[in-house]
């Protein structure tokens, strides 16, 4: 036999075949990446297409091609560095995979290049993950592997038409499916960055801030990396545009609370220099506090799936009494609820929140912060509030006073309020009076501090869409809200929403009332309201089926895992539980693939075959094996040179097969029994 | 009957071809499967001693031709020819019109010559001028061929070897039976001296015989076994064809008739294999002919 083996080549079909698999593979990485990532990509691809069009000549075939090749690889990888500063992390990694891959392919000369291209393609697949986790991107990258392994039989098998060979590699796909699920389910998930995505795997959409500016933003266009952060930050009317998703939340039993009492909670704000609105700082909130909390009635709980903000807090319905178990979370003294890490990844946690609280009721010591209020601004403001304070006898009286002042001196709701120059606050009350719940939360807090009420703003979220689909609340960016809490003494802190006393609506049906109507349905339907009612509905269908795939699926965490391993009857689940259940679990997919295989391997030899293996058995043991492609003759001959004492018994035994097999004519049991008899010794 | 005849003709052959058991038993298999026979090696081996033997043995009618590069079709097929006084053509038959033909040297001619004559072979009967003529039945070819390396050579095409069932070298005797050689008789007077040992009619008779030896259903899974594996290796730019297979089944089968049996076992393919596919595979890389064909084999298990 010859000692080494030929270098085979892929055939042409094959090559072309795993081109267009990879230009399918890396067209939506062209979307995300610079342009020359894609001209690259192309050029190689063209190389190669000339070479086969043209019989343009390959780096393998010219020495001087072959160093310019490399020379131009050396340089894209200087390229990548250049343009991203590093070679690693998901942008700068991707770029780097796909020009390799275009690279690769005017190389493939040998079936070993070719499977490493094949490789290099199941990797460039997996990519897709880090930008997006939508159906429609699984959806295509099990296209993609498809094809990646039809490449794989393409370069095996050059007979069969490119369709038996898409619909061979489905198969395969198909009946690697269960593999897949048991390793999906049972695979050890543990929270961390090795574990999970990459940092900047996930792309941060607009979402709550934690300062709040009355009037002018800077647009988020004009923002420049190494401005500050807060200028960078939209404010929250700006988030009205947005439609991104904030968090899911899925309710225990489906138990709805009241729309009044859906407030989200999210940072709290005290600081504030007449215009912006800042949080403690970290120095203020590490101070010891006690949390003093009295509540009353039935807990609600829930679980909420959230969205990453690329912030440490995390939102919870007012007011949070059980936390999260996984994550590291904190209450901080003022309410809000914090995990140690921010929240990169979308995450899933439980809880549960009481309607009826008192929140610190006796002393709260933030109360100084309360009451700051900035030297010489808001005149005619403070002036309201010595003028309504004189009329009250009491703080109740002062809060109910204010109120009325919003709801009797003609405010309005407005989405698109005009805007404020100077200063905002009095601007606010006194002229303008259009405003969107933080004017109305901020000039209400300023209203409270000037008459000596411990006053901050909470903002977060109000409202929510609940799906009838499958009953799962969405909060959109679109629902941020802002309002007030007002400290009374043994009431503790006290919500008061002043938006909701201008315009009940927002609270009471949320905001996508108040939208303008082409944001519900798209125009060109708007009219017809059964085409409204069917988009409403396909839209509910869609909605309904990304939630679970996010929730399920992609935010398939520790915590989904334990709690379905719990309900799969696994006690106490732990990851070294998890390893053995999936060492069984793989043990026993492969025995019934063994079991399949051996099952139709001896059911196609037929009885005179398997006591023909016995016969060659007893040899083998005398170290007389008979070869695969052995006839029996030769291997009787062999046989009987071996072993001269039983040349008769072993030319029988032959004979008998070769007339049993190849003639149909001789009698099995004189076969069998010859077999039993044979008892060959040294 | 069979069995007996057949060892006769061997052992007349191969008391003038000595040492060459092997190569006379597939050229005597090939005919009798209705085959024609291709012989490749250096001059000076036997080729035509060989042809010559198996035609005298047989008992067929024998015509040589010796091919050249200024050969023309009409100098193997024959030619009409017009007779002034009939005052019409008449075909003068040329050497082909015979039991066995042995077309020496065959790619010494050009290709137009070459292919009357594998036409020929294919249809079994001569056209010329509208006119068919058939060829006499039994009708074979042994057609000897130098290596394509020497000079003046046209290498037959691919598709016209393919008319050849098999394609056997003889290679050089062994140290005893070239010692005999030298030693013995001259062949040429031997050859005169030889007799027929069957007659045609009894050679229809062996070929008819041959073609009814049993085949399993075991063994057809072997053959095909060994035709997919040409196709899926890779080694080769085309797989063996379905007439290569049934080449292959009609060789087992008059190989498994001359050697006693009445059925075919694995080892009667193994035997004829090479002989069979070496002129039909073109490996892609080069490799040594004798070498990869039974690597196939090896390569292969027996079902």
């Amino acid at each position: 036999m010859a000692s080494k083996k030929p270098v085979v080549a892929p055939s042409q079909t094959a090559i072309h075949w795993l081109m267009v698999t990879l230009t399918i593979i890396a067209i939506p990485h062209f979307f995300y990446q610079p342009v020359w990532v894609a001209l690259i990509f192309l050029l190689m691809m063209s190389w190669r297409v000339m070479h086969s069009w043209r019989g343009w000549l390959l780096p393998a075939d010219k020495r001087l091609l072959k160093v310019l090749h490399s020379i131009s690889a050396v340089l894209t990888i200087v390229l990548v560095f250049y343009s991203y500063g590093v070679t690693i992390g998901r942008d700068a990694g991707v770029a780097l995979l796909t020009t390799m891959a275009a690279f690769k392919i005017v190389e493939v000369k040998s079936l070993r290049d070719y499977y490493l291209s094949c490789f290099m393609g199941f990797f460039l697949v997996i990519t897709h993950f880090f930008f997006n986790q939508s159906i429609p991107i699984v959806i295509l990258m099990l296209v993609n592997v498809i094809l990646l392994t039809s490449c794989l039989i393409t370069a095996n098998e050059t007979d069969s038409s490119a369709k038996n060979r898409v619909k061979q590699a489905s198969i395969m796909v198909l009946q690697a499916t269960p593999l897949m699920l048991l390793l999906f389910v049972l695979f050890p998930r543990i929270s961390g960055p090795i574990w999970g995505l990459p940092n900047d795997a996930m792309d941060i959409p607009d979402s709550l801030p934690d300062t709040m500016t009355l009037g002018e933003v800077p647009p988020r266009n004009s923002a420049i990396s190494g401005m500050s952060d807060d200028i960078t930050i939209g404010n929250i009317s700006q988030l009205t545009q947005s439609d991104a998703i904030a968090f899911r939340v899925k309710f225990e039993n489906n138990q709805f609370p009241d729309r009044q009492n859906l407030y989200w909670r999210g940072p709290v704000l005290w600081h504030t220099d007449g215009k912006r609105w800042l949080p403690l700082n970290e120095k203020q909130k590490k101070q010891d506090q006690v949390v003093q909390l009295h509540v009353t009635g039935k807990p609600t709980s829930y679980s909420i799936t959230l969205e990453p903000h690329d912030r440490r807090w995390l939102f919870a319905l007012d007011f949070p009494t059980t936390y999260p178990q996984t994550m590291q979370t904190q209450l901080t003294a003022d309410g809000e609820l914090n995990s140690r890490e921010a929240i990169k990844q979308r995450v899933q946690y439980q809880l549960s929140s009481h309607h009826q609280y008192q929140f610190n009721p006796e002393m709260d010591g933030y109360l100084g912060y309360g009451l700051n209020l900035p030297d010489d601004r808001h005149p005619r403001s403070q002036r309201l509030a010595r003028d309504l304070v004189e009329k009250s006898e009491s703080s109740e009286a002062y809060i109910e006073s204010v109120l009325d002042y919003f709801r009797q001196q003609n405010f309005s709701y407005s989405l698109t309020p005009p805007a404020l120059r100077g200063d905002t606050i009095d601007q606010f009350l006194f002229e303008t009076r259009q405003g969107f719940c933080e004017h109305y939360a901020a000039s209400f807090t300023v209203l409270m501090r000037a008459a000596g009420i411990p006053a901050r703003i909470v903002t977060g979220y109000q409202g929510g869409d609940i799906n009838p689909v499958d009953q799962i609340l969405t909060v959109r960016q679109r629902d941020a809200h802002a309002w007030t809490e007002v400290w009374l003494p043994n009431k503790g802190w006290i919500r008061i929403d002043p938006t909701a006393t201008v315009s009940s609506n927002r609270v009471d049906f949320g905001i996508g009332d108040l939208l303008p109507a082409e944001r519900r349905s798209p125009r060109a339907i708007a009219n017809n309201d059964r085409l409204v009612e069917m988009w409403q509905s396909a839209k509910n269908n869609w909605d309904a089926l990304n939630s679970a795939w996010d929730m399920w699926v992609v935010s398939y965490g520790p915590e989904r895992q334990l709690d379905l391993l719990k309900k799969l009857g696994m006690q106490q689940p732990d990851w070294q539980k998890m390893i053995s259940w999936l060492a069984i679990g793989i043990a026993l997919i492969f025995s019934w693939i063994a079991w399949t295989t051996l099952r139709l391997k001896s059911a196609s030899q037929d009885k005179s075959q398997r006591v023909y293996q016995q016969f060659c058995a007893k040899l083998a043991r005398l170290d007389i094996v008979r070869q695969p492609h052995e006839g029996p003759e030769d291997f009787a001959h062999r046989a009987q040179q071996a072993l001269p004492a039983y040349q008769q018994q072993i030319a029988t035994i032959s004979h008998l097969y070769l007339h049993l097999r190849y003639r149909g004519d001789a009698v099995e049991e004189a076969f069998f029994d010859s077999v039993k008899q044979f008892k060959p010794q040294l | 009957m069979t069995q007996g005849s057949t060892d006769r003709i061997l052992h007349s052959i191969n008391a003038v071809i000595l040492g060459k058991q092997h190569a006379v038993k597939l050229a005597l298999s090939c005919l009798i499967a209705r085959g024609h026979l291709l012989i490749e090696d250096l001059p000076g081996v036997g080729k035509t001693t060989l042809a010559h033997t198996l035609a005298t043995t047989l008992g067929l009618r024998f015509q040589r031709v010796q091919f050249t590069s200024d050969m023309l079709p009409a100098d193997i097929l024959g030619v009409s020819i017009y007779e002034p006084e009939k005052h019409q053509f008449s075909f003068h038959r040329g050497p082909i019109f015979t039991q066995l033909l042995l077309a020496d040297e065959i790619n010494r001619a050009s290709p137009r010559t070459q292919s009357a004559l594998l036409e020929a072979m294919e249809e079994q009967q001569v056209t010329i001028e509208g006119e068919s003529y058939p060829l006499d039945d039994p009708f074979f070819v042994i057609a000897t061929q130098n290596p394509t390396h020497q000079i003046g050579t046209f290498p037959l095409p691919e598709s016209q070897l393919d008319r050849f069932l098999m394609r056997i070298q003889i290679g050089y005797p062994d140290h005893q039976a070239e010692r005999a050689l030298l030693i013995g008789e001259d062949r040429r007077l031997m050859l005169k001296q030889l007799s027929a040992e069957i007659t045609p009619d009894e050679l229809l008779e062996l070929q008819q015989t041959a073609s009814k030896i049993t085949l399993s259903d075991a063994l057809i899974d072997y053959v095909q076994a060994l035709l997919a594996y040409t196709r899926q290796t890779g080694q080769f730019y085309n797989g063996l064809s379905p007439r290569a297979g049934l080449g292959l089944i009609q060789a087992a089968r008059a190989w498994a008739m001359i050697s006693g049996r009445d059925f075919v076992i694995p080892e009667d393919v193994q035997a004829v294999f090479p002989s069979i596919v070496q002129h039909r595979l073109q490996a892609r890389e080069h490799l040594q002919s004798a070498d990869w064909a039974l690597e196939i084999l090896q390569q292969v298990a027996i079902p």
